[in-house]
């Protein structure tokens, strides 16, 4: 009888929840986040982080593919995924950070740099493995609609809905989003509330202090697309320099300063060897 | 967009824009990206607070870390390191201060003691040439007498008073007194490294030895042409 009245009851709960759930929309987000071959190690490490940071993403195997990235639409479906994070590799130096909202976009294509991983000993941070961040953006998001837009795919690849398997139900860390440079910071801070001086004390606003967890990346958008890693581009940042790019010009400079300095040294070596004849010209004139 | 409570997506936005002057300058630019947090923080724990979701972990409750215990021994004793590196140069700095103001205060402490003895000199030879324009060899007990006074002026009492008399103190000095006698007369490393006593011929004879001497006295300096020129001019 127990159990019957047990089970009715639960009937009912649920149904009610239901109710509520129309009322209220959800923020339902799962992502895929996956890499090409030929990542280095502080890549992968960087892409592990962020699935140990955010327990909504999901991991698939490296992409064999380089060229047509549609693949990934299929994949994140087969996954039940709306968002995807790939780290496209080229030279196995520089790393390509795609955004998409599978499978209809848009999708962003970034140029991440500077990476600082949790490993490194300088951030002295620790939170709950899958606890809900805070997402804190700078105001310069909501200043231009290709950063509003940026905003809008940050909030759904980062931020954790509350719906998400293996999350805890404490939060205990802040993400944050700075544009400066014109790039995009990424920091991850724990949030600290307790004065050292006074733990007993209850904690206030004002004693909150924060401390870095990691990882740390700067990121470069190159081009915003229409669709889900294709279509159309609807923003395309003017200031990007391709890596490429950047590593030719230093060369070249180099080479300019090659050719002066050999230039030089030829010119030398002509005006030593003309004084000598001159020398020789004038010593046997003598005789 | 998303429309649903804030507490689904948790988002903040700052107030202000972040101002950074110089992207280099890294002291500024993680202090606007703390600033920027912080103010996150502080707005989004009102907001989490206000819809009723727990914020603060309890002290007893315990779960997995995104960092693991073994790594997080690792940076705090990479800390504590780092502070004792510190620590150590400070403490090295400080020593190498004294030991540098020890040896200061030593060498004034000897330039005194020369400063005095000088005095003490001057003070005799002044006396002896007050002396020499009343020489007289009946008053040389009575010099002797007042040179020692002007001594005694300065020394001090307890000095002069060792209770030996001079002639026993002079034999001391020559055969010895008390200390150890077994040893006295063996080698030590001193005494095997002096070589004043040997010959400069090194045992050579004739020729060889007469050419050792000569060399010997050559090493005599002789001045240069130019000085014994302006020598004999000077005359």
């Amino acid at each position: 009888m127990a159990t019957l009245y047990k089970l009715a009851k639960a009937q009912k709960d649920e149904d009610s929840d239901d109710h509520e759930e129309k009322k209220v929309s959800k923020n339902r987000q799962r992502v895929l986040a996956l890499s090409s071959r030929g990542v280095n190690y502080r890549q992968r490490h960087l892409l592990n982080d962020l699935r140990a940071l955010l327990p909504h993403f999901k991991k698939d195997s490296k992409l064999d593919q380089k060229c047509k990235l549609g693949i990934i639409n299929e994949l994140a479906e087969l996954n039940n995924c709306n968002n995807c994070i790939f780290f496209e590799v080229r030279k196995r130096q520089d790393l390509y950070m795609w955004t998409s909202k599978t499978p209809n976009g848009p999708s962003i294509k970034f140029h991440v740099l500077n990476i600082h991983t949790m490993d490194e000993l300088k951030m002295t941070g620790n939170c709950l493995k899958g606890s809900r961040p805070i997402l804190s953006f700078d105001k310069t998001f909501d200043s231009e609609p290709h950063w509003a837009l940026i905003k809008e795919v940050f909030i759904h690849i980062f931020g954790v809905p509350k719906s998400a398997r293996r999350i805890k139900p404490f939060i205990d860390h802040v993400i944050s989003f700075t544009i400066a440079d014109n790039r995009i910071w990424f920091r991850n801070f724990q949030i600290i509330e307790k004065d050292p001086m006074e733990p007993n004390k209850k904690p206030d606003d004002k004693d909150l202090s924060l401390v870095e967890i990691g990882p740390r990346f700067v990121l470069n958008v190159i081009r915003i697309f229409e669709g889900s890693f294709c279509g159309a581009t609807i923003y395309a940042n003017p200031e990007f320099v391709s890596p490429n790019q950047v590593r030719r010009n230093f060369r070249m400079a180099k080479v300019a300063r090659h050719q002066a300095r050999t230039m030089a040294k030829e010119e030398n070596r002509r005006k030593i060897a003309d004084i000598e004849l001159s020398d020789d010209f004038s010593s046997d004139s003598s005789d | 967009m998303i429309e649903a409570p804030w507490i689904e997506t948790q988002v903040i936005t700052s107030s202000e824009p972040a101002s950074i002057k110089d992207i280099n300058n890294d002291i500024e630019r993680e202090l606007a990206f703390y600033k920027q947090a912080l103010e996150g923080a502080i707005e989004g724990r009102k907001n989490v607070i206000t819809s009723g979701v727990p914020f603060s972990r309890p002290d007893d409750y315990f779960a997995e870390m995104i960092k693991s215990d073994v790594h997080m021994t690792r940076i705090r004793q990479k800390l504590v390191n780092e502070e004792q590196s510190i620590k150590a140069s400070e403490e090295a700095r400080r020593l190498r201060e004294l030991k540098k103001f020890g040896k200061k205060v030593q060498v004034e402490k000897i330039q005194e003691r020369q400063k005095k003895k000088k005095e003490d000199l001057e003070k005799i030879k002044v006396m002896k040439k007050k002396r020499k324009g009343i020489e007289d060899t009946a008053l040389d007990d009575d010099f002797e007498i007042a040179l020692e006074q002007a001594a005694a002026d300065d020394r001090s009492r307890k000095r002069q008073n060792t209770g030996k008399n001079g002639k026993r103190v002079s034999k001391d000095t020559r055969y010895g007194f008390g200390g150890k006698k077994r040893h006295a007369k063996s080698n030590t490393a001193d005494s095997s490294g002096d070589l004043s006593q040997f010959d400069s011929t090194n045992g050579k004879s004739g020729w060889k030895a007469s050419m050792a001497n000569k060399k010997r006295k050559f090493t005599k300096k002789r001045p240069g042409k130019a000085k014994r020129k302006s020598a004999r001019n000077k005359k």
